[in-house]
C-alpha cells in the first residue's frame, strides 16, 4: 500500500499483510509529531507528484535491498502531537535487508517527495525547513 | 493557450494557488511566473532574487518533471502545462 492520505493506518494490519512466505524480518518505521512545543502540525504535498515519487522509492527499494513487501503511507492535513505522520513498513528474508530498506525509503522520501510541514505554534506558526539543497531528489 | 501555476507551502500563503494563466504567446516558465508573482512583493521576494533569476532553494516543475534552473530561462510553457513551484521540501 503505498498512500497520500488524511486517515490514520491500522499498523498491526499492516505488519500482518507484510509477512509474505520466506519473511524473516519485519520492520516498522513510525514517524510521528514530536512535542516540540506546538500546538499541531500541518501537512501538505504536492499529491499526484509525490505519490508517483512514493511508488517509485518503494519499488527501487525491493530491487536495491530485496524486500518482500512495502508500505509507504504519509498522512496529510492536521495531526496533533503523537500522531502518526509516516508509516513504513517493511518485510525481507533477513534483518539485514529489512533494515537497509527501511532506512532506504525514509532518506529518499526526506530528499525529495513534495511534502511539507508546518508546526502550528503559540508565538506564530513556522515552516519547518526543508533538508536537502536544491538538487536532491532529482530523478537520475 | 491555458497554463496552470500551482504554489505550495509558504509560496502558496503568499500568492495563492492553482492559478489559471490564459496567454497569446507561449512565455518562457521563468517569465511566466515571475508575471503572476510580481502581483505580490512578499511572493515575489520569496521566490526570486535581486537579479530577478529563481533563488537557488526554488523547486520548478512543468507536469511533474523538475526543471534545471538555467532550463526555466528557455524552457517554453506549452497550452495544458502544469507549472509548480515549491520550497525545499520537509516530509517524512
Amino acid at each position: 500500500m503505498i498512500a497520500i492520505q488524511h486517515e490514520d493506518v491500522d499498523i498491526g494490519r499492516l505488519i500482518s499483510e507484510a509477512k509474505l512466505p520466506g519473511t524473516g524480518a519485519v520492520v516498522l518505521f513510525d514517524g510521528v509529531v514530536r512535542d516540540d512545543d506546538i500546538r499541531e502540525m500541518e501537512l501538505e504535498a504536492y499529491e499526484e507528484v509525490a505519490l508517483k515519487e512514493l511508488e517509485k522509492i518503494a519499488g527501487d527499494a525491493k530491487k536495491l535491498h530485496n524486500l518482500f513487501h512495502v508500505d509507504i503511507i504519509h498522512r496529510i492535513g492536521r495531526l496533533s502531537v503523537g500522531e502518526n505522520i509516516l508509516i513504513i513498513v517493511v518485510s525481507a528474508g533477513h534483518r539485514p535487508e529489512a533494515y537497509a530498506g527501511s532506512r532506504y525509503i525514509i532518506e529518499e522520501i526526506k530528499k525529495g517527495v513534495p511534502i511539507w510541514k508546518k508546526e502550528l505554534r503559540k508565538e506564530g506558526d513556522r515552516w519547518v525547513p526543508g533538508e536537502h539543497p536544491h538538487d536532491a531528489g532529482k530523478p537520475a | 493557450m491555458t497554463v496552470k501555476v500551482r504554489f505550495f507551502a509558504r509560496f502558496r500563503e503568499l500568492l495563492g494557488t492553482d492559478i489559471l494563466v490564459e496567454k497569446k504567446g507561449t512565455p518562457v516558465v521563468l517569465a511566466l511566473v515571475k508575471e503572476i508573482a510580481q502581483k505580490k512583493k512578499d511572493g515575489y521576494d520569496a521566490i526570486f532574487d535581486e537579479k530577478g533569476n529563481f533563488h537557488e532553494f526554488v523547486i520548478v516543475m512543468r507536469n511533474g518533471k523538475r526543471l534545471e534552473p538555467a532550463e526555466t530561462a528557455t524552457v517554453n510553457v506549452a497550452d495544458g502545462d502544469e507549472i509548480a513551484v515549491f520550497p525545499p521540501v520537509a516530509g517524512g
